[in-house]
């Protein structure tokens, strides 16, 4: 009598390897019910997740892709809302998407914003109790990021492409220069829903710095933020918007 | 880990589900019904859609401010020889601290395999190793939530030729050593009973009434194989059957009225359709409850 681990590893080869060659016919169709629910659940999951990279593509290459995508990459969890994240790193090696260069980018993005939609609810800091440590202990003072924010640096403006896809917006996709260079994106949840912001380039380095838990002063060093009134703008919109949820004051400032 | 026998009786909830028709929520309907907050006398949700924040998480915590809220997981994996994703319990414990659900519920089957989800609820073979590896997870998920889960039997199109206990049995005796209840979903039993050549009025005989602490009715589907086997799918795409409804009938004689949920997952309907299929299953209820009062 095989054991119960070995028949679930055989029924995962069948439902996710395509075409078993020694199948018999009556045990195959029934196992392909299965495999049909598996295989169109796992395709709806990532047209809910990745909207525009479906319309980009139209339904029939997504799906073919998905299939493809789902035979090489079964989720890791069993929260579908979770699945999909390599998805964009899939096309991007995906041949028959190769004439759409930006199709990877979009995808990102749209990850990023999944992201944002479904992570864990997470209070910003309170700013009196950061405050209360004084000016001189400010730059040893490091962040940990709310986990809807995602930053991304992209090399083909993904933003504009997603908006103008989703929009059905074609006057406006046809003045994306796609050759415009790389953009900055911060992308979080707010009271409102998914926003999607593009930053200097300065600024999203400084904040990645911020996101990577490197302590302020840090941050400053390594990126070409000016300081002053723009510095000091960003931080507040930061503090203000609930992108920290948590702060340390470890990290020795440099003397 | 605590003998089985030794296992604690947890109590099912802190506000129960009222004995009536509930209907599935998704997502199509979450505005409409928080804005109208149609009558209807409790809601059931999957679990796993909520396990992210945002305004999801807030939508079905406004829900539950207006209805008593039924958890339905379709992920937890009991059947799972490899053991229960501790990830997966946890954010399923997180919910239920939030969400105070009325009722939590899994299904006798598995989905979770080498770490991989397949996202169905597959067929276990019924043998002494998959009871004992499905008790076992019962236990520690009752464990962890500190409170009674049901366990519902499945829709099942193939059967393993090594399974030694019919399913009947196999699922009275889950609730047995474990002490959780049983969501009965009556169509799953029909769809089961049609495609293996079971007796559904055996099965249904065969539960311990008092373990039942829901029952389930949906549409299925009838499709025909290129072998010409006819085969019924749990589709969960329209009304319910007829012979369901019969089946439902007999369910509530045995058992006596029980709280019940229509579910309807492929092309969901109008939110009308279901509150007009619940209005069906509290006719009979009612009904249920009169034979109830006259045999008293």
């Amino acid at each position: 009598m095989p054991a119960l681990l070995e028949v679930q590893h055989s029924m995962r080869q069948r439902l996710l390897v395509p075409g078993p060659p020694n199948a018999d016919l009556l045990q195959e169709e029934v196992l392909a019910i299965y495999r049909n629910t598996v295989t169109s659940t796992l395709v709806y999951a990532l047209r809910l997740s990745y909207p525009a990279v479906l319309r980009v593509v139209g339904a029939e290459f997504f799906e073919g892709a998905a299939h493809e995508f789902i035979a090489a990459h079964a989720p890791r969890s069993a929260c579908l809302n979770d699945y999909g994240d390599r998805w964009p790193d899939f096309l991007a090696q995906f041949a028959p998407a190769a004439t759409l260069p930006y199709l990877p980018d979009v995808g990102r993005l749209e990850w990023a914003i999944n992201r944002a939609l479904h992570a864990a609810d997470a209070a910003g800091i309170d700013i009196t109790r950061l405050a209360s440590l004084g000016d001189a202990a400010l730059p040893g003072v490091s962040f940990a990021v709310h986990p809807a924010l995602s930053l991304l640096q992209l090399a083909f403006p993904a933003d504009s492409i997603w908006r103008a896809v989703l929009d059905q917006d074609s006057a406006a996709m046809a003045r994306i220069d796609l050759t415009s260079g790389p953009v900055q994106l911060l992308i979080e949840r707010d009271a409102h829903g998914v926003q999607v912001r593009r930053l200097t380039a300065w600024a999203w380095e400084f904040t990645r710095s911020l996101a990577q838990g490197k302590p302020l002063h840090a941050a400053l060093d390594e990126t070409a933020a000016p300081e002053g009134d723009a510095l000091n703008a960003l931080l507040a919109d930061h503090l203000s918007s609930g992108r920290f949820i948590d702060f340390s004051c470890t990290g020795e400032p440099k003397s | 880990m605590r003998p089985l026998n030794e296992s604690i009786r947890y109590s099912s909830a802190t506000s129960p589900v009222p004995v009536s028709a509930g209907i599935g929520l998704r997502f199509p309907h979450h505005r409409q019904v928080l804005e109208t907050t149609p009558p209807v006398a409790w809601l059931e949700v999957h679990s796993e859609n909520f396990f992210g924040g945002g305004t999801v998480r807030q939508t079905l915590l406004n829900v539950r401010r207006h209805y008593p809220v039924s958890l339905h997981g379709v992920g937890l994996s009991l059947g799972s020889a490899e053991g229960l994703d501790p990830g997966h319990l946890r954010r399923l414990a997180d919910l239920v601290d939030i969400v105070e659900p009325s009722l939590v519920s899994e299904h006798l089957s598995w989905s979770v395999v080498g770490g991989e989800y397949l996202a169905d609820l597959l067929p276990l073979p019924m043998t002494d190793e998959a009871l004992q590896v499905v008790c076992r997870h019962v236990q520690q998920t009752q464990e962890t939530l500190q409170r009674q889960i049901l366990v519902e039997n499945p829709s099942t199109y193939l059967q393993f030729q090594h399974s030694s206990i019919p399913e009947w049995e196999f699922i009275a005796e889950v609730a047995r050593r474990t002490g959780c209840g049983l969501l009965c979903d009556v169509n799953n039993i029909y769809v089961s009973a049609c495609n293996h050549g079971w007796d559904a009025d055996l099965y249904l005989r065969n539960l311990p009434a008092r373990a039942i602490g829901e029952i389930h009715l949906a549409g299925h589907a009838v499709r025909t194989l290129d072998s010409g086997r006819t085969i019924r799918i749990d589709d969960h795409g329209s009304r319910v059957a007829p012979e369901v409804w019969s089946l439902f009938e007999q369910a509530l004689r045995l058992f006596g009225p029980k709280p019940t949920l229509i579910e309807w997952d492929t092309d969901v309907p109008a939110l009308g359709v279901l509150l007009d299929e619940a209005g069906l299953a509290n006719e009979r209820l009612r009904a249920a409850r009169q034979a109830d009062a006259c045999a008293a």
